[in-house]
């Protein structure tokens, strides 16, 4: 059965459930390959409440309430441009422009980008935040030559 | 440190604007801030700045306003009745709510980066809700160290400038000084005597073949100077080569004297370290370091820093001789050369990008290798042979391009500058021709031969110049991940007059004891308990609910982040830690021994037992019998590359090693949990030796292993959830022990 979901006031994606209101987590279970499909709605103590395998099944307003959660859940840092790639000791030093603003940061030297479906490649920083460098083929120039080491 | 690492690397305030704090304490009558964090995203997600404060009676939120001032959102910390935070890929959302089916107080969005810091203040507030209350501690300290943390975990230290690395490592060179000055020395000889043959060759030219040839030189004085000059050569040589022997084996000599100096340091240093450092860093990176990298510094110290010092030299000498036998063709010769050194640089440097690229297809190979061959009985049971013969020949395929592309590009540079070099001294003939036959400013034979020779000399220290940069490079990297462990203070200090408890009695008390491995999740919150000397006290409860951490903490492997752990009433942290850990004994799951013999192996925390003693605790142990059929009794060499053992066989020898120990506290982590059942029996009647008159922690799964425990203590969620007798607790209505205990004998 779909389940019925609403946005509560405090900001909180809830089942209904029944009488129940019971407010989750959204948990993506294929975040790269189908990050569309499979939801998994979780309660505070991470028990699974409903499986979302099909977000365009369920009713407009829950699908409504979903996506807002959903995109919160499964933001990453969004790579458009990089400036500058330096290896010191053991760490990677990064600096690159985002859909979301400059950032700098570090990767372990043994960390290699991963490659995603869809040719964008994903990092993952030393503090464990993930940069998605988007289409790095149709990136400047300078961010190509850059990341020529890092893309097959 | 850390307050260094934000600065340098995280790109955002290292600590609370000072403005902001001033602008908070006012507004809440002088109360102080005792936490705060940094919000990096905005509810669009955006990277942004804001701050989240924490006080005894109100948290803020501050934006950055108009004139300096700070937009402040501040709510009574009474007001808040649920803390939430929703975790996501790279953005973590953490509301603090009022009222039911109110909007939220304060909404805070971050990245993974500020986790640690916003977990702090979690805690704490849900710590408030439960009716607890956490110290306040130092508010930069605590975010400066959360912030920092990752990074500082990943490198122990902010990466300092090269010349600096240089000059601490040379610092090691310091007590092999005569032997570095005579090294020096004789390299020094070696270049100068090295200038010596070319200019002999075109003085003989010049002054004695040619006079010799156009006969105004008589015959007899030609040879006696000819003779003199070979002679001279044949003792620059004899100098040239015994200077090579001094050098050569005196540099290799102070080499290894510092490697081996940087190795014992280096042990020593690792072995006093925490065990947090250890969990932070890879076995195989720590041995690299000791050998690969002291080996690399050997290298540098015993050839680098002679070649390249003496190559500048090298090149200035000889810069300097071509400019003063002729200037033209100086000029001619040397010119090029800052060029060729420039090129050298940019190959090496293009190089470097080809060796990442073929490093890190490299590290897909060695993937493969440490999946599978771990894993052949999987691949074997599931016929995914060939499969994983074609991932591993794509694979290395792809690697052999890689390295077949930097060989492409050396083989082809290298010929290249030989070609330009060649052509340098090609446009010396073109210069030089016209003027040997007498067109334009003279030039003599002997002048031009003694020329060509000294060109030759060019390439060696032109090739080590070019190569500087990258030899001084992977020194300092060497070096830098040397002395990145050399730096890393251990977490779990003495202080600076630890107490020795003569002997330890076994009290061990928790108050209020929290902790957190990696400074954001609390694996323990608020645990407090007293156990008298002999307890046998069992811990059980589920994965995950803090059992080990408490054994960990009672061991001093960590020390606790808030609250205290005290044995016989003294804090731990207080103690003469190698004092008070001769008196604790652990029996692990999978108990470790070392390659050696058995009794090496049962003596290890008290080599000068006797022989009498040792058979005596393996008796206890129930050791003695399967020792004595093994081929070598006592004298088998057991540990990695040894006799292979069962896991009750090395059990029985762990606990032997325990026995001999002879601790007051004892610790036992499962230590029945691998083995049949009756093997589980002869340890349990071991381990009943064992623990008689010592005060006991024991740690186990199965139940029914603890009957005889004086209490139990059921840890779930990092908190003390239940504590009482098997009896008590199997009494309690819906309580977890009694649940887990029902579970496990419908399960028998």
């Amino acid at each position: 059965m779909l389940p019925q979901l609403i946005r509560s006031p405090d900001g909180r994606l809830v089942v209904l459930q029944q009488e129940r209101r019971i407010p989750v987590q959204v948990k993506l279970c294929f975040p790269w390959s189908e990050p569309q499909r499979f939801i998994s709605l979780r309660d505070d103590d991470e028990n699974e409440v409903a499986l979302v395998e099909d977000p365009s099944t369920l009713e407009p307003a829950s699908r409504g309430a979903l996506d807002q959660a959903l995109a919160e859940a499964g933001f990453v840092l969004g790579v458009t441009r990089v400036v500058s790639i330096d290896e010191e000791v053991e760490i990677r030093q990064w600096v690159v422009e985002t859909q979301q603003g400059s950032r700098s940061f570090q990767t372990h030297l043994d960390d290699w980008p991963r490659l995603l479906p869809g040719g964008d490649l994903l990092v993952r920083d030393v503090a464990g935040d993930l940069y998605r460098l988007i289409g790095p083929d149709a990136m400047d120039k300078r961010s190509k030559d850059l990341l020529w080491s890092f893309v097959d | 440190m850390n307050q260094d690492i934000i600065s340098r690397y995280i790109g955002q305030p290292a600590v609370l604007p000072p403005t902001l704090r001033a602008q908070l304490e006012r507004a809440w009558g002088s109360d102080p801030v005792q936490l705060y964090a940094y919000g990096d995203l905005d509810a669009g997600l955006r990277l942004s700045g804001h701050w989240i404060a924490l006080g005894s009676r109100h948290v803020a939120l501050a934006r950055p306003g108009k004139n300096g001032d700070w937009d402040v959102q501040s709510v009574e910390r009474s007001r808040i009745q649920a803390v939430k935070e929703a975790p996501g890929l790279s953005a973590n959302t953490l509301r603090l709510l009022g009222a039911p089916d109110d909007p939220p107080m304060l909404v805070a969005r971050y990245t993974q980066r500020q986790r640690g810091a916003f977990e702090n203040i979690r805690f704490v507030l849900e710590e408030a809700l439960e009716g607890r209350a956490v110290p306040a501690d130092d508010a930069d300290r605590m975010y400066a160290d959360a912030v920092a943390r990752p990074v500082r975990d990943a490198q122990a230290l902010v990466s300092g400038r090269s010349s600096t690395v240089v000059l601490r490592l040379l610092s090691y060179l310091r007590p092999y000084r005569k032997s570095l000055f005579l090294g020096m020395g004789s390299a020094a000889m070696i270049t100068g005597v090295s200038l010596v043959p070319p200019y002999l060759a075109g003085y003989v030219i010049d002054n004695v073949v040619r006079p010799a040839q156009a006969g105004t030189l008589d015959r007899a004085t030609a040879f006696r100077m000819a003779w003199i000059a070979v002679a001279a050569m044949g003792l620059v040589y004899i100098v040239r080569q015994a200077s090579a022997v001094v050098r050569l084996r005196l540099m290799s000599v102070v080499g290894e004297w510092v490697a081996r100096d940087l190795r014992t340091e280096l042990y020593e240093h690792i072995q006093r370290l925490s065990l947090a450092f250890f969990s932070r860093k890879k076995t195989g990176s720590l041995i690299t370091r000791v050998t690969s990298d002291t080996d690399r510094l050997w290298d540098f110290l015993a050839f680098g820093v002679v070649d390249v010092s003496l190559s500048l030299v090298m090149l200035l000498g000889l810069s300097t001789v071509l400019l003063l036998l002729d200037w033209r063709l100086g000029l001619v010769m040397t010119l090029p050369v800052p060029v060729f050194c420039y090129l050298i640089y940019r190959h090496g440097e293009g190089l470097q990008q080809l060796f990442v690229r073929a490093w890190r297809k490299w590290s897909r190979v060695t993937d493969v290798l440490s999946d599978t061959i771990p894993g052949i009985r999987v691949v074997k049971a599931f016929n995914q042979e060939d499969r994983e013969i074609a991932r591993f020949d794509d694979r290395n395929e792809a690697v052999t391009d890689e390295f077949n592309r930097i060989h492409r590009k050396w083989t082809t540079f290298w010929p290249l500058l030989m070609f330009a070099v060649h052509a340098t001294t090609l446009t010396v003939w073109i210069f030089a021709v016209p003027r040997l036959l007498g067109t334009g400013e003279p030039l003599s034979a002997g002048v031009f031969v003694s020329f060509l020779l000294y060109t030759t000399m060019f390439i060696a220290p032109i090739e080590v110049i070019g190569q500087m940069a990258r030899t001084i490079n992977r020194a300092t990297s060497s070096a830098h991940r040397v002395f990145e462990v050399l730096d890393s203070e251990p977490e779990v200090r003495d202080t600076q007059e630890p107490v020795k408890l003569e002997p330890v009695e076994g009290g061990v008390v928790f108050d209020n004891v929290t902790f957190a491995y990696d400074g954001v999740r609390q694996v323990l919150k608020g645990v407090s308990f007293a156990v008298q000397p002999g307890e046998l006290i069992g811990l059980v409860g589920p994965s995950g609910g803090g059992k080990s951490t408490v054994v960990n903490l009672i061991a001093r492997f960590y020390d606790a982040t808030g609250g205290s752990v005290r044995i016989d009433g003294i804090d731990v942290r207080r103690l003469d830690t190698g004092h008070y850990r001769e008196q604790l004994g652990m029996v692990l799951q999978d108990p470790y021994l070392f390659h050696g013999t058995v009794l090496e192996n049962i003596r290890y925390g008290l080599p000068e037992a006797s022989l009498r003693e040792a058979v005596a605790a393996a008796q206890a142990a129930n050791a003695h019998d399967f020792i004595c059929r093994l081929g070598q009794g006592y004298d088998t060499v057991v540990g990695e590359r040894g006799h292979t053992l069962s896991g009750g066989e090395r059990q029985r020898i762990s606990i032997a090693r325990a026995i001999l120990h002879n601790p007051r506290i004892l610790i036992l982590d499962e230590a029945t949990s691998s083995v049949d059942t009756e093997t589980e029996r002869e340890i349990q009647e071991a381990l009943e030796r064992l623990i008689a008159g010592r005060t006991v922690f024991a740690i186990a799964h199965r139940l029914s292993t603890l009957r005889k425990a004086s209490r139990l203590f059921v840890l779930e969620n990092g908190r003390l959830a239940e504590a009482g007798t098997h009896q008590e607790l199997l009494h309690i209505e819906g309580g977890i022990y009694r649940k887990l205990y029902e579970l496990q004998v419908q399960l028998a």
